[in-house]
């Protein structure tokens, strides 16, 4: 047991990197970020939501340098894409800290975060699952939709064009601020990456080419994240330096033995599997506000 | 242990002296407390709270109540409503003044001891301390907004009661012994504030407020716990950079063990 300062609790050490490492394990094997695994799972240990969402965020940080490192040395980081995509993402997180701060003093933020988390991992959970059956059923649903992409999208129509030497692209500065502005709000309110949207997104609506997605969405991850922690501790004074130091040693651990495990293995089952676990768990979220509440008083707390 | 039974000696030597002056007078009762300072560590889950007193009256007469209360804070209950099938936290109602952590124990049941006027006058229920702040949503009954407020706090440990003796499924209780001596313990969970708290002794007869007696206990941060709480909350801003900077030294670390592979 170590008590946090932050949280005001104590936890017990052993289970706090247990759950951390399996999310890192989880992210490793699949190749998913964890975040959006890891808040909910923080919570479910007891952790009140705004410190489980704010302390998370570092742990978000520490996974994205590291791949953000290996990604510059496979040069597969399009630098200028990645800037703009941060600073819509800058311009995102500081609005998003603050309706974060709004909600939790009107006390709606358990709500809204519970409703968001449910989308979230329903949507995420029925991709993950459909892809990994489709897969294995046989069929290259993955090269298939890469290939179907659209060959003008809105980036190429709207104004302020630029030049992306890297991604081979010239688009408008448009597309990519707002991308990074939402995917910076969402983050900031949900304690998540957001890598898992932000992929699909650059691929399909930007049409960059695939070896320079990964790379650029962990460099925008990877600022927007750093940047949370520092709003979050300075607005709302949530981030648990103990707690976030558990998570990151945990989540390295468990990334490190999940890739390598994963190398072996056959990630279309793993998929799939985390599709259905994810859907269950947005099941769960979807109970908590359906169901009639047992005890219909709640207790406003944190500010 | 050893210091509770020098408290205990100190105590009984004391007693008689007092006893001889008239108890109507509301003179201070004689009363000590086991732990002036608890501090918090890493390892902190929590702690007990023990107050040790000696009843003046020489006969035994009068009953004893102990307090033991946290800091007052604004606290705020939410009733659930249904919007469009959802369950959500309809508007906030405040307390004013509501105690952040309340014991309170006695030799018998708190309502043969005192009146409820004096319950309410001297504070003895976590009820009586929360004031009514802002208005109560339209067809709310502000009474079950106070009563949720207590069972709510009561359920995490942050409010509780006890009468006579500690019983084996209790976290505390109040025991009397020879001499008009009692001693009453209080377990304060790892939940409870970290602040400055009180432990009032009182002692009634016949429904009355005889003597009282108001005691310190500070709980305290200290080594890491403090230093981290101090930096997050007046260097937030650096703070935050440490962070950002432990979270970036720990994926450099693992980028690397990653390239040996």
């Amino acid at each position: 047991m170590i008590y946090l300062p932050i949280a005001e609790m104590p936890v017990n050490v052993l289970l706090v990197l247990l759950v951390s490492g399996a999310v890192g394990f989880m992210s490793g094997l699949v190749g998913v970020g964890g975040g959006f695994i890891m808040t909910p799972a923080l919570m479910f240990l007891g952790v009140p939501a705004p410190v489980a969402v704010a302390t998370g965020a570092s742990q978000i940080a520490a996974t994205s340098f590291s791949g953000v490192l290996s990604q510059t040395r496979r040069k597969a980081v399009d630098w200028r894409m990645g800037m703009l995509l941060s600073i819509g993402g800058i311009l995102g997180s500081a609005s998003g800290v603050w309706l974060f701060e709004r909600l939790l003093r009107l006390g709606q933020l358990d709500l809204i975060i519970s409703i968001l988390y449910l989308f979230l991992l329903a949507a995420v959970g029925w991709l993950m699952l459909n892809e990994g059956l489709s897969v294995m059923r046989g069929r290259t649903g993955h090269s298939v939709s890469i290939l179907r992409r659209p060959a003008r999208t809105i980036a190429h129509t709207l104004p302020f064009r630029m030049r992306f030497p890297r991604s081979g692209l010239y688009i408008s500065v448009i597309p990519p601020l707002a991308l990074g502005f939402g995917i910076g709000a969402l983050a900031a309110i949900m304690g998540i990456g957001g890598g898992f949207i932000l992929i699909p997104a650059m691929i399909y609506l930007l049409r960059m080419p695939t070896n320079v997605v990964i790379g650029t969405s962990l460099f925008q991850v990877l600022i927007v994240a750093s940047l949370i922690v520092i709003m979050q501790a300075q607005a709302t004074q949530t981030v648990d330096l103990v707690l976030a130091g558990l998570l990151m040693l945990g989540g390295v651990i468990g990334a490190q033995l999940g890739s390598r495990l994963g190398a072996g293995l056959k990630s279309e089952h793993l998929r799939a599997l985390l599709g259905a676990l994810l859907l269950a768990a947005s099941l769960k979220f979807l109970l908590d506000i359906i169901i009639p509440p047992a005890e219909p008083y709640v207790l406003g707390g944190w500010l | 242990m050893k210091r509770i039974l020098f408290t205990l000696a100190l105590l009984l030597c004391i007693a008689p002296a007092r006893a001889q002056q008239p108890a109507e007078m509301g003179n201070d009762l004689p009363a000590a407390v086991a732990e002036e300072q608890i501090t918090v560590s890493s390892d902190y889950r929590g702690s007990f709270v023990t107050v040790f007193g000696v009843n003046p009256d020489r006969r035994g007469r009068g009953d004893i109540v102990v307090v033991v209360r946290g800091p007052t804070e604004t606290a705020s209950v939410m009733r659930k409503r249904r919007v469009f099938g959802l369950w959500v936290n309809g508007e906030a109602v405040h307390f004013s003044e509501a105690p952040t952590f309340f014991a309170v124990l006695s030799n018998r049941p708190l309502r043969q001891i005192a009146s409820p006027e004096s319950i309410w006058r001297y504070q003895l229920d976590p009820a009586a301390a929360a004031q009514l702040s802002s208005a109560v949503p339209e067809g709310g009954d502000p009474s079950a907004y106070r009563a949720a407020l207590v069972r709510l706090r009561r359920e995490q440990g942050l409010y509780q009661e006890y009468s006579g003796r500690a019983q084996a499924d209790q976290r505390g209780g109040l025991t009397q012994y020879q001499g008009g001596l009692f001693r009453a313990v209080v377990r304060l969970p790892a939940n409870a504030p970290i602040a400055q708290y009180h432990a009032d002794t009182y002692l009634f007869r016949d429904g009355r407020l005889i003597s009282s007696q108001r005691l310190p206990i500070s709980i305290a941060r200290v080594g890491i716990e403090r230093r981290i709480h101090d930096l997050a909350t007046n260097w937030s801003m650096l703070y935050g950079i440490l962070t950002v900077l432990l979270a970036l030294a720990a994926g450099w670390v693992a980028a690397n063990l990653f390239r040996r592979t």
